[in-house]
């Protein structure tokens, strides 16, 4: 339906609004992290007149901006937040690549081999992904607390892959539907075996797949709260977990805050738009295709 | 031999090998908390003792007759109710909004992913300083307009409170419906639209009579890949009102987490999150079953 020169242009002006209004609180938290503390705590709001400082990424990041270019010095301080940040990555990371090693081997199972009972399997996987986390969080406290898995990266990779292991099975298993099982059969034919057939021919064709399981992964484990809250305590946090520590007695951070804020979308906003191909079908769970 | 044996096993066609480690993770961290929350929820942990101590139903009858709990229940399914119009009527009306191949379209859909990235403690702690009633953007604008009076700050007032979490709440996962509603419609195929516009039918009509019905499947799992997240919301209670002010924004998951974690009632938690877990459970398969939703 495309209309006149006018309803079109009426229907950009329309969407750019739209958007502008989404976006805004985006710029408005970017703002605040350039801002000192009394450009804040101005009232009206300022959003676009105030001089902008780069002390908040100083304090919380060690990151420092002067006239020999950005210099990073390891900080102190109760809002030093770079080993959280770190803390995030090595989980992210670790629990990523855990579930999508143990989701492809599953999801291949699924998509190629008859068994009985295969779809109440696929149904009992998905009934897990309904579990709220605060059911799983307060036994494995216990648990995690009698292994000494509190505060440690091999308990928060356990749990992360946990809860993204729904996820990923159901949407590599749509991955490996979508390449037609002649392709394996004439392999069998061949004399090869399951697993060969699985490393050699369907991985390498999974491969976009594969990388958007991953960033799915990777950021629904950056942007968990409730597992992180619980099975840590001190010595490792995620970066979700210390955004409310800027909380003090004595007022909030809210510059420091933002700054983190601010730093913790770019990461998973690069690697989302690598997938953008997938991400609906991702987001469904594998079960619409774009 | 017996090497032998198990190698042939783990290449052979037999599914076990390749489901072990799932079904394995699976056990020990759904099955196993079920079992234990079930035990927990017969137990209670008495601290004069600092043991756990066997209390029959008596977390079960407490349930019942718990006020906070029923309270909770009913925010938690307004909460849900309210979210789940407004992300589906709004991210409709968006989607229908971008679905062009003009300049720019493109563009503009990238943006809208961003909100889907940010984690919900931090947009909890952004609306937190927004909707400050001295300071904040959100908070500034409505008094300005005079919709809102200086002296009712929109966290701290009881009746406005969960409005303030829902704001968001639906400004973080529109774009999730927007993008879902976005990839459905660019699938439809274009006959009937022709048809409708020989007919002489007007947008309405085509969009009532035709759009709706045809994106119903997409409709559908967009509620229930929604729906479940939003009936365990605790993100942003926790972090923008603990529940409060009273006990006007508690969710069933932060109400179960807090009498676990900051009253040190195990086993009455443990019977909440259960709760949690059976509505959960029960309603999605249903749901399920209604609208077809297939894997």
């Amino acid at each position: 339906m495309n209309g006149s020169f006018s309803t079109r242009m009426l229907r950009t002006i329309a969407a750019w609004v739209v958007v502008a209004i989404f976006f805004f609180p985006i710029y408005y938290w970017t703002s605040v992290a350039f801002k000192h503390g009394n450009d804040i705590f101005n009232r009206p709001p300022k959003l676009f007149a105030f001089t902008p400082t780069f002390d908040n990424f100083q304090k919380v990041f060690g990151i420092s901006l002067g006239s020999g270019g950005i210099t990073v010095t390891p900080g102190g301080g109760n809002f030093y937040m770079a080993p959280r940040v770190w803390d995030s990555i090595v989980i992210a990371t670790l629990s990523t690549v855990l579930a999508v090693a143990i989701a492809t081997l599953a999801a291949y199972a699924l998509s190629r081999m008859n068994f009985r009972g295969r779809h109440s399997f696929v149904g009992w996987v998905l009934s897990t992904r309904m579990m709220p986390p605060v059911a799983v969080a307060v036994p494995m406290f216990f648990i995690y607390k009698n292994f000494g898995l509190i505060d440690t990266y091999t308990g928060m990779v356990l749990i992360h892959a946990l809860m993204n292991l729904p996820l990923a099975v159901l949407l590599m298993k749509s991955f490996f539907d979508d390449i037609p099982s002649e392709i394996d059969e004439s392999a069998i034919v061949d004399g090869a075996s399951r697993f060969m057939i699985f490393r050699r021919i369907v991985l390498p064709m999974a491969k976009g797949g594969i990388a958007a399981t991953a960033v799915l992964c990777f950021i629904f484990s950056w942007t968990e709260f409730l597992f992180a809250l619980t099975l840590t305590t001190t010595s490792l946090k995620t970066v979700p977990v210390v955004s409310s520590t800027f909380v003090t007695s004595i007022g909030t951070a809210w510059g420091n805050m933002a700054a983190l804020g601010a730093a913790s979308i770019i990461p998973a906003f690069i690697f989302i738009l690598l997938v953008q191909k997938h991400l609906v079908r991702g987001l469904t769970m594998g079960s619409l295709k774009q | 031999m017996r090497v032998a044996q198990a190698r042939r096993f783990v290449i052979s066609d037999h599914p076990l090998p390749w489901l072990l480690p799932l079904v394995a993770i699976l056990l020990v961290f759904t099955v196993y908390p079920l079992i234990y929350n079930i035990w927990l929820s017969f137990h209670e942990f008495v601290p004069r003792r600092r043991a756990l101590e066997f209390v029959g139903t008596e977390n079960w009858v407490q349930l019942w007759n718990d006020t906070r709990f029923w309270q909770s229940l009913v925010i938690t399914f307004t909460y849900f109710a309210i979210a789940l119009v407004f992300e589906l009527v709004l991210g409709m009306a968006i989607a229908l909004l971008l679905d062009s191949d003009g300049f720019g379209f493109g563009f503009l859909r990238g943006v809208l992913t961003m909100t889907l990235v940010i984690p919900p403690a931090i947009v909890g702690m952004m609306y937190l300083l927004m909707e400050d009633p001295q300071f904040g953007v959100i908070s500034y604008l409505l008094q300005s307009i005079g919709l809102l009076n200086s002296n009712n700050p929109i966290l701290a007032t009881a009746s406005t409170a969960l409005a303030g979490v829902l704001v968001a709440e639906i400004w973080q996962w529109t774009p999730f419906m927007v993008l879902i509603f976005l990839a459905g419609l660019r699938a439809l195929p274009p006959e009937p639209y022709e048809a409708a516009m020989i007919d002489g039918a007007s947008s309405f009509q085509i969009f009532r009579r035709i759009t709706l019905p045809m994106m119903s499947k997409v409709i559908a799992i967009a509620v229930l890949v929604r729906g479940i997240d939003l009936f365990r919301v605790f993100d942003y209670v926790f972090v923008m009102t603990s529940g409060g002010p009273g006990a006007s924004t508690y969710s069933l998951s932060l109400y179960a987490w807090q009498q676990t974690f900051s009253f040190v009632k195990w086993g009455y938690g443990a019977t909440l999150s259960l709760v949690t877990l059976v509505i959960i459970l029960v309603i999605a398969n249903l749901f399920i079953r209604i609208a077809k939703v297939r894997w």
